[in-house]
């Protein structure tokens, strides 16, 4: 009788130590994960008194929690229009993305064009293209155009990496279509374009909503390309706005830094993170499986 | 529209049963062989995405080799041919072998620390337990937070006078107080700011290592384990024998991602000590920027950058070898 009620506490004391176990290989990785976050919340909420000290408890409020931080951002600098910069260039990002990588995607995965692999491998390649060979001469280019000093140079810019990316996600996307639906369409009597537009398109939305994610998080990802093309205070995109306009001389507002990096950061980090598998997926190759 | 199409297989079924069976036949043989029109098509939809990539990334990319080439700078937009000047000038630049030794010495300490706290990470979330999806959500978030954003919580960290990361030192009795000899600066101290950079770069990459390293061991189908284990593998042969070359090709990719990205970014060293104090923590990237935009040497600045080729070279033809050998 006792062994018998014996056996399933055990297996749950074992059960509960090794939990215990991974919590306590986990919880250093999680601190170290996340502190520097909390520590930018905790900052952008503390008023300046309780920032400046090293006799207290630095981890959690001295003084009240206060809001004023943030009243400088809105009030007393640009952010507002940073904000307004992001969300317009990644609209516009989102959208060249879309016309171009979208097409490209079909192509290369289910038109059978000669060389379609060896292309998409081409254009993805360029991805791996490091903006810092390509700023030099991106600006001559920008200053051709006469975009500089405009957020508009970001919308020309942008989708030097995210049409490279997207084409090739989307690539092996459509490869996941089953090619007899599009077959079923041209039976039906639908045109190439009509089975793609009608057809195609409409079952792939999941995918092509990745690729607006993408565009979006990617450019949030950039600091060069602003940081070379882009002076004029009202014209920066929010993650180069922070940290060069907040930042005068020697003199650092940390509390509205944090705040400023905040507001747009942690809803950006969130949203990619639903996604990360797929970046994951889409540079290891693994997407069409 | 997307609810009943997503079922696409019966419910084109029943559309196409519309169709007599000799007639369908015959429209999906027409179909395969409209090949030119199919071509022209497939081309129309190409065209945009070459295009952009072609005009925006490989028509820049010739033109910094033609940058190097040239003395142009930002004040004089007419540029000479200069042939391999800017290269050579370069070469004899004290802080050009500094960068690059600086580059060299980042990209293998963080890679060699990325590694090691990315493994072990991979292996803890392999194992089944409750808040494992938070943990993962959690710990991902330096790697999906926009760089620029995340380097500027580490620059408070790292404040001379108000450290938190002081703080707890102090705390712990392992630093001295503040004003004092013991008192480390992080980004003040030559000795101390390339390691406080690579910290930065080491805490927002671990995350990606450890995912994929986690891509590639979900990779690998149990029946192969489990057969092994049948004939008598124990857990080193099966890790060494099946696990470890099929996740191979995973690791390398992510590997090579990592190495691009990190010897081509700027922003962590430029926003936190832009290459000083000095020229401790000077990288190319970094170097590029301040002589091709800051002193205007459009052609020196290309030069530089592009030293970065040859490093990055063997990486992207790897890459490369890789996605061509990718099944489907």
């Amino acid at each position: 009788m006792a062994s018998v009620v014996a056996a399933p506490l055990t297996r749950r004391r074992k059960e509960l130590r090794r939990h215990a176990l991974i919590y306590a290989g986990v919880a250093p990785f999680v601190v170290l994960a996340v502190f520097p976050i909390y520590w930018m919340l905790i900052t952008a909420f503390k008023q300046d008194p309780d920032l400046y000290r090293m006799d207290h408890f630095p981890f959690w409020f001295n003084l009240a929690p206060t809001l004023r931080n943030f009243k400088i951002l809105f009030y007393q600098t640009n952010y507002g229009s940073w904000i307004w910069n992001t969300f317009t260039i990644s609209f516009w990002v989102a959208i060249i993305t879309l016309l171009t990588a979208v097409p490209a995607g079909y192509a290369l995965a289910r038109l059978r064009l000669p060389g379609a692999e060896n292309t998409g491998i081409a254009i993805f390649m360029t991805y791996l293209v490091p903006p810092i060979i390509l700023f030099l001469p991106l600006s001559r280019v920008v200053a051709e155009l006469g975009l500089q000093d405009s957020w508009m140079s970001l919308v020309l810019v942008y989708p030097t990496f995210t049409v490279p990316f997207c084409t090739w996600l989307m690539m092996g996307f459509f490869k996941t279509v089953p090619m007899e639906i599009e077959e079923a369409a041209r039976v039906d009597g639908c045109g190439q374009a009509g089975a793609f537009l009608r057809v195609i398109l409409p079952i792939s939305l999941p995918g092509v909503l990745t690729s607006v994610i993408f565009a979006f998080t990617l450019s949030m990802q950039d600091f060069l390309y602003g940081l070379a093309f882009v002076s004029p205070g009202d014209q920066k995109p929010v993650p180069v706005g922070v940290p060069t306009e907040l930042i005068r001389g020697d003199i650092y507002y940390w509390g509205s830094l944090m705040g400023a990096a905040l507001l747009v950061g942690l809803p950006v980090a969130i949203l990619y993170n639903f996604f990360l598998d797929r970046f994951i997926q889409g540079i290891t190759g693994g997407i069409g499986k | 529209m997307t609810g009943s199409s997503l079922g696409g297989g019966p419910d084109s079924g029943v559309r196409v049963a519309a169709v007599p069976a000799p007639a369908r036949r015959l429209a999906v043989r027409r179909w395969r062989t409209q090949g030119s029109q199919r071509l022209m098509f497939g081309y129309a939809l190409l065209a945009p995405a070459a295009l952009y990539v072609l005009l925006l990334v490989g028509a820049p990319f010739l033109f910094s080799l033609y940058l190097a080439v040239s003395d142009a700078n930002v004040g004089d937009p007419v540029a000479r041919f200069v042939g391999l000047e800017n290269f050579r000038s370069a070469w004899e630049m004290d802080t050009f072998w500094i960068a690059l030794q600086n580059s060299v010495l980042f990209l293998v300490i963080a890679a060699v620390l990325k590694s090691a706290l990315g493994t072990s990470l991979a292996f803890l979330l392999l194992q089944d337990f409750r808040g494992k999806k938070l943990v993962r959500g959690l710990v991902v978030i330096p790697f999906t937070l926009p760089i620029a954003i995340s380097v500027l919580s580490w620059k408070w960290m790292y404040d001379s006078q108000f450290s938190v990361i002081n703080w707890v030192l102090s705390r712990l009795g392992l630093i001295g107080q503040f004003g004092t000899e013991g008192w480390p600066i992080w980004l003040g101290d030559p000795k101390l700011a390339l390691a406080a950079c690579i910290m930065v770069n080491v805490w927002r990459t671990f995350p990606f290592s450890a995912i994929v390293l986690l891509a590639g061991f979900t990779s690998v189908p149990s029946e192969v384990l489990d057969a092994a284990k049948v004939d008598g593998c124990n857990f080193f042969q099966r890790f060494r024998n099946i696990v470890v070359p099929m996740i191979a090709p995973i690791l390398l990719i992510g590997f090579l991602f990592d190495t691009v990205f990190t010897l081509s970014d700027l922003s962590v060293v430029y926003l936190l000590t832009q290459g000083g104090p000095g020229n401790a923590t000077k990288i190319l990237p970094v170097l590029a920027y301040q002589v091709g935009i800051q002193a205007g040497n459009l052609g020196r600045g290309a030069a530089i950058a592009l030293f970065l080729v040859p490093l990055l070279a063997p990486a992207l033809v790897l890459v490369l070898r890789n996605l061509k050998r990718r099944e489907y």
